[in-house]
């Protein structure tokens, strides 16, 4: 990861935790850290509970962090900060904490403002989906799906739409939501069924060819011991370990898991582009 | 083929309910995105890249290693005898490994076994090098509370914690120094084999010292079965103890679970070493004492009557050769212990108290001190004895050389210390111990031996800790030599017969184990110091001892050939 990326990002974290830029500089940020970033980013659990218990002013501490160490600032304490260091995978950590779920509305456009027609939002349940292809190796995508809780309409790529408009955490003037027509439960059910049609479909070699390797190191297991009824209780029990092992360590699987979850009100886009 | 079983983790949609029903706990939509982004710049891209490598930083591996490391992920599926000759960092190779699971995900719980002198060297080497949180073991809580956890195998086959290290499934486990576990009917074989195990390196330089069977039992503790079991093993593949048969077939099945990297087929030469011996002329008054100390060991020995006795003697006469000041200490500490009651001195040590007193210069410092004004760069200097290294950092004070000691007994910080004083400000430092762990001194390449160890592998600690992986200068050995004195003769074996210093003789220690049987090499040349009439004597004898290694070295090279040709990576 390029450094110039590394440094954008930390940046954009620390400006959405409150954080204050002290000093900054193409080849470091010098930051006061807010209690919530300090208490993600600096490992004290034990100092915040103190300060809680005892009700005492608390004391986020300040941070340098350097993106080339070849241009330290000078006359400061500070630390490099790259990809794979464990306070940027610290930092990453704490992103995906803090941003897994979010309720907005779709901000009017502009000259909308001044429209004096009121007009409904429909609620959409967006899910970005972490997919991890998993057997002794592994891989992992990111899909994102939206769901129109009135019609039922699934939308792939939804991350995208959500881009393309300016959100806002309040209900605008002159807007109104719809009411969903199914639940949330049922609404994550739909997009479930339907991710899983998506993996059917898949291409599924790698997990064929983790199925073989499986397959031989059970015979190789098989063929290692004794047969059953010549086994000692030693052997028998070391047997099924070892085959546990294997199933550990080959076992192809396909795990699914929340990046993030969203509630969004935004404007009929179908009848906008039809109208 | 059918999909593979789909799991859907649903921990989080009764919490996303219950936001939703309440309408509050909701992130904005800058921390929204930056979840998004930060699960992609987390997410792993594709099955076999190596993903390590962009987040490295502070070691470059060099190409062999990243080749191990990914051989052993990707064909070789996480279980491995990573069998590298010594010196080619099959450290950085299990630490890479390591690291590529942990971003991974792959690996969350991981064991480290290693002997307990390198406990420490192993943590703060994943922790500065790799950037992974590993955690030294001293308590047994320790093991459930940290993920990454190095221990020494004596500790953890122990109880308390044996129980709690077997009940604990690592998702990795390393072990170090692993031809300790060359024997099935062991204690460490045994834990080892039990424990339950998703990945496993087993570390070893040497992965068959004698028998065929060594070999068999490392591999049955990664994937038992690959070489057959024990019946088959022997019918299809053992000859004899020491002799394989269907080489090639075995050679294939080893070679899945076995990666030998040597120096030859690196493309890792060493950097040359240069080899002087600087004779050093005694004066009159420090050959008297030298003649005094040599004769009074001499009598002495003969009629030694106990180990303890004669162990003082042969330092004492090591420590003749070395300075004045080594000879004081322990004159005064062998007589002070010995006539406790008697208030006189033995007038025989009085005489040697006399021409202790009479040598009043340093022919070896001087010449030390002549010798590191000439070299323009830093140098490290050897000696077997504390007192020399007070005495040599005085007389190089003296000339304005700045030198900083290095010692076994300082703490950890201390030797760190050191270490960074002698990079950065002195120009030189002066050691007592070579062996044990951290001092690995590529940036310099100049080595006096002041005085002489008797044991080649110290002398070879001590070059080694120069003369390795990241040297990029050809290495000047400068060997001291007292003209007429018994170190000229030791110099003569280890130099002339033994070549010990031209080149890295591989395995040194088990040749020399198979040399020692009956006695040390020290102790036979303490023998034959004292029992031969004359020089010529005593030169024949050492020859002799010479011959005998030289021998054995052939010998073992034999042996050694055969083995490898199983063993090495083509």
């Amino acid at each position: 990861m390029d450094q110039v990326v590394l440094r954008e990002f930390t940046e954009r974290y620390l400006q959405a935790n409150n954080c204050h830029i002290i000093e900054s500089a193409p080849s470091f940020l010098h930051t006061q850290l807010s209690i919530e970033a300090d208490k993600d980013l600096v490992n004290r659990p034990f100092y915040w509970m103190y300060v809680e218990k005892m009700n005492l002013p608390a004391n986020p501490v300040q941070l340098c962090f350097v993106f080339d160490p070849e241009n330290p600032p000078e006359g400061k304490r500070a630390e490099y900060l790259f990809y794979g260091s464990p306070r940027f995978r610290q930092l990453l950590q704490s992103a995906q904490n803090q941003g897994k779920y979010v309720r907005l509305y779709q901000e009017p456009a502009r000259w909308t403002q001044f429209s004096s027609l009121s007009k409904g939002y429909t609620p959409w349940v967006s899910v970005h989906y972490l997919i991890s292809y998993v057997c002794d190796q592994k891989m992992d995508r990111i899909v994102s799906l939206g769901i129109n809780l009135q019609s039922g309409e699934i939308k792939k790529d939804f991350g995208d739409v959500l881009q393309t408009y300016k959100w806002t955490h309040k209900l605008p003037e002159r807007r109104y939501t719809f009411s969903p027509r199914m639940s949330i439960q049922e609404a994550v059910g739909e997009l479930e069924y339907v991710l899983t049609e998506e993996l059917t479909e898949e291409d599924h070699q790698w997990a064929e060819e983790a199925d073989k390797r499986l397959r031989d190191e059970l015979n190789q297991v098989t063929a290692f011991f004794p047969i059953e009824e010549k086994q000692t209780d030693e052997q028998k029990a070391a047997k099924t370990a070892r085959q546990r092992e294997c199933i550990w360590q080959y076992h192809p699987r396909i795990e699914v898991k929340l990046i993030s979850a969203g509630f969004f009100y935004m404007e009929q886009q179908t009848n906008e582009q039809k109208g | 083929m059918n999909t593979p079983p789909i799991r859907f983790h649903r921990e989080w949609l009764s919490l996303f309910q219950d936001k939703v029903e309440t309408d509050a706990g909701w992130a904005n939509w800058d921390r929204f995105q930056l979840a998004i982004e930060a699960a992609e710049i987390s997410a792993v891209p594709s099955f076999d890249t190596l993903l390590c490598l962009g987040q490295l930083q502070g070691i470059e591996p060099l190409p062999h290693q990243i080749d191990v490391t990914k051989r052993v992920i990707q064909e070789m599926r996480g279980r491995a005898i990573l069998a590298d000759e010594v010196g080619l960092g099959k450290t950085i190779e299990a630490g890479l490994i390591l690291k590529e699971y942990l971003i991974r995900g792959l690996v969350q719980k991981v064991l480290i076994l290693v002997p307990s002198s390198l406990v420490l060297q192993w943590t703060r080497e994943l922790n500065q090098k790799f950037q992974i949180p590993a955690v030294a073991q001293k308590k047994a809580w320790m093991w459930d509370k940290y993920d990454i956890v190095v221990a020494s195998m004596d500790t953890a086959k122990r109880d308390p914690h044996r129980e709690i290290v077997l009940n604990q499934p690592y998702d990795l486990l390393i072990v170090d120094e692993a031809h300790k576990l060359k024997n099935r009917r062991t204690k460490n074989w045994l834990f080892i084999s039990e424990m339950q195990k998703k990945y496993c390196l087993l570390l070893t330089a040497t992965p068959v010292q004698n028998e065929m069977e060594e070999l068999y039992n490392l591999v049955s503790l990664l994937k038992p079965g690959q070489l057959g079991n024990e019946s088959r093993f022997n019918k299809d593949y053992v000859a004899g103890k020491r002799m394989a048969k269907n080489e090639e077939q075995l050679r294939q099945e080893i070679s899945q679970v076995l990666i030998r990297n040597r120096r030859k087929e690196s493309n890792l030469p060493l950097t040359e070493r240069i080899v002087q011996t600087i004779p050093i002329q005694l004066t009159s008054e420090e050959k008297a004492l030298y003649d005094g100390v040599s004769s009074f060991v001499r009598d002495r020995y003969q009629t030694a009557a106990d180990l303890k006795s004669m162990l003082s003697l042969l330092v004492l006469q090591k420590e003749v050769c070395s300075s004045r000041d080594a000879v004081f200490l322990t004159l005064f500490k062998l007589f002070k212990k010995g006539n406790e009651e008697e208030s006189t001195v033995p007038p025989e040590v009085q005489h040697l108290i006399q021409l202790l007193r009479a040598v009043t210069t340093s022919s070896k410092a001087e010449a030390a001190v002549k010798l590191i004004e000439s070299i323009p760069d830093k140098v490290i200097l050897f000696t077997e004895y504390r007192a020399t290294q007070e005495m040599l950092i005085r007389a190089l004070a003296a000339k304005g050389i700045q030198a900083v000691p290095y010692r076994g007994g300082f703490n950890r910080n201390k030797k760190d210390w050191m270490m960074e004083l002698f990079q950065k400000r002195a120009q030189v430092m002066i050691a007592t111990e070579a062996g044990g762990e951290g001092i690995n001194l590529q940036f310099c390449h100049h080595i006096i031996n002041y005085d002489m160890p008797w044991n080649p592998m110290r002398v070879e600690q001590r070059i080694g800790r120069v003369h390795r992986l990241g040297q990029k200068n050809d290495v000047h050995i400068y060997n001291f030599a007292t003209e007429g004195t018994i170190e000229e003769h030791i110099i003569w074996l280890l130099h002339e017969k033994i070549a010990l210093f031209e080149s890295v003789i591989g395995e040194l220690e088990t040749i020399l184990e198979g040399l020692e049987k009956d006695h040390s090499l020290e102790k036979n040349l303490m023998d034959i110091m004292v029992s031969s009439e004359t020089e010529e004597e005593m030169r024949n004898q050492l020859g002799q001892i010479g011959d005998k290694f030289q021998h054995a070295k052939e010998k073992h090279l034999k042996e050694q050939t055969r083995k490898e040709e199983l063993l090495w990576t083509k």
